[in-house]
């Protein structure tokens, strides 16, 4: 596995060992226990993939960026994946359960990890409801895990929920050129949000972010300048 | 002048700030029931937190000369857990009828997803059953869509609007709640929402009717003395002292003495506080500081 040799190539061959073995329990709580030592065993580094690593990654994940990645996150993604593959060769229930209940006992670092991870999951639809539930965090970096550099939402989420989320990217001042996958999702609600957000922004004095016409139509964006 | 701040979270402030509020001139505020920044999995979480409202946090408020009542309900962040709604509205009535629970709240829309409209639709036919006035939130994103569709929820349940109090409301909204009968709440934070010079420009152009000011303060940043504060910043814009105490305290008041709750005998002439008292045997005192 890419990841795993990654994560070799890091942490040494001790690290990468423990992530197979890890990887391998049938036991959700000691899965769920390996997925809060990881950075224990793997440590929190920068991830920093060298260029060819990158473009072997790039041409299983085309959209996925992990420039803000670090070790144990990899390492995480190594054991969700590793679990994913061996559960759903006996039924996709059982990888459904481990994974949403590894979500659910995560602290908010494990939760970030878990979400960077889960557009490289079999089947990522099946998570959809969990991830939508991840943006109504109010710990910034959570949001980010899942709302920025993800291809996840763009590809997942329905309309109204991806417009949330790029409402709350735009109110919590983060770039939307973060938000993977925006030009093709952009919408007439979206922008008519957008616009209202403008408008109240403009009614309390406040500066409209800068980049808020990435959220509009062509059309809303001349209004918006005119 | 008298204070009444209808919407604090003093779960998540500390004795300081009911030092410094008692001081301001805060004699009576509202703790709305709402999430706590981390979602709650069950709903014993949520029967120990209603529980909290109604004794401890009474209790504290009592021991620096404050009267707390509070609102009961499930807020609309949490409303998208389908289990817990079902299991929380079923635990409501139990809380509905205790003393100084003054109205359902605070509901409304967050994502403004269908099961919250669901939950927010079933809180409003609760406080028609238990007679209660309600308090809706306005979410932060897409307020003013949120804001119409929480009057349309209101209309469609066939609630009194003059029992509704619509918060967190700012240039782009007040107009909509003011043409419908609702009551219109303004949160003063020091950074989102609305501020203080907003708050004086809005009151001098909308005037004073069915208008309250609170500060919301919670586990964010915000700050427990924001309506004493706004009530300076009018003052200095020159509104009228007559004016001022209709915001911050007949406003408020009249909304939820609509409850048939609001108990403010002697409010006045508030007993000196003895904080020698006990709440389940604990008291707000600690190790050697003395009662007054």
């Amino acid at each position: 596995m890419l990841l795993l040799s990654v994560v070799r190539a890091r942490a040494g061959d001790a690290a990468a060992d423990w992530a197979g073995r890890a990887a391998a329990t049938e036991s959700v709580d000691a899965f769920c226990n390996a997925y809060t030592a990881a950075p224990k065993h793997v440590g929190r580094a920068p991830l920093a993939l060298a260029e060819s690593e990158l473009s072997h990654l790039m041409a299983a994940a085309p959209d996925l960026r992990c420039d803000r990645w670090t070790v144990d996150d990899a390492a995480r993604a190594v054991l969700l994946l590793s679990a994913a593959q061996r559960n759903d060769a006996k039924g996709a229930e059982a990888f459904v359960r481990l994974a949403i209940e590894c979500y659910e006992r995560g602290d908010a670092r494990e939760q970030q990890s878990w979400l960077r991870a889960i557009s490289l999951l079999p089947q990522p639809d099946r998570f959809t409801a969990v991830a939508v539930d991840a943006c109504r965090t109010n710990i910034i970096p959570l949001f980010e895990a899942i709302a920025c550099e993800n291809p996840y939402p763009a590809r997942h989420f329905p309309e109204r929920q991806f417009n949330q989320l790029v409402l709350k990217a735009l109110f919590n001042s983060i770039a939307l050129a973060r938000v993977v996958g925006l030009s093709t999702r952009v919408n007439p609600d979206l922008s008519r949000m957008a616009r209202d957000y403008a408008a109240e922004r403009r009614a309390a004095a406040r500066p409209v972010p800068s980049d808020i016409a990435m959220a509009m139509i062509d059309d809303a964006r001349q209004e918006l300048t005119r | 002048m008298r204070i009444f701040d209808p919407h604090i979270h003093m779960t998540s402030r500390t004795t300081d700030d009911y030092e410094a509020m008692a001081a301001a001139g805060i004699v009576a505020i509202v703790e709305p029931a709402f999430w706590l920044g981390q979602p709650r999995t069950t709903v014993g979480s949520f029967v120990d937190y209603f529980n909290s409202l109604v004794g401890w946090e009474r209790f504290r408020a009592s021991q620096f000369g404050i009267r707390h009542f509070c609102t009961m309900g499930l807020n609309p962040k949490e409303s998208n857990n389908p289990r817990l709604t079902d299991e929380v509205l079923a635990l409501l009535p139990r809380f509905l009828d205790k003393d100084g629970v003054v109205a359902i709240g605070e509901i409304g829309f967050d994502d403004q997803t269908d099961a919250e409209e669901r939950s927010f639709a079933r809180q409003v036919e609760l406080a028609r059953d238990f007679n209660l006035p309600v308090l809706i939130h306005t979410p932060h994103r897409d307020k003013k869509q949120g804001t119409i569709r929480s009057i349309e929820v209101i209309r469609s349940v066939g609630f009194p609007e003059e029992r509704v109090l619509i918060d967190h409301n700012n240039e782009e909204t007040l107009p909509i709640v003011l043409a419908s009968r609702c009551w219109a709440g303004h949160t003063i934070y020091p950074n989102t929402k609305m501020d203080e010079q907003r708050m004086a420009a809005l009151v001098q152009k909308y005037g004073s009717d069915r208008i309250v000011v609170n500060s919301a303060a919670d586990w964010g940043i915000s700050d427990p003395l924001k309506v004493p504060k706004t009530i300076a910043v009018m003052r200095a814009h020159g509104v009228p002292d007559a004016t001022i105490q209709k915001i911050v305290w007949d406003n408020p008041v009249a909304f939820f003495a609509q409850s048939g709750r609001l108990d403010l005998t002697d409010i006045d002439t508030c007993a000196a506080v003895d904080r020698s008292q006990k709440f389940e045997t604990n008291s707000v005192l600690r190790g050697e500081q003395v009662g007054r």
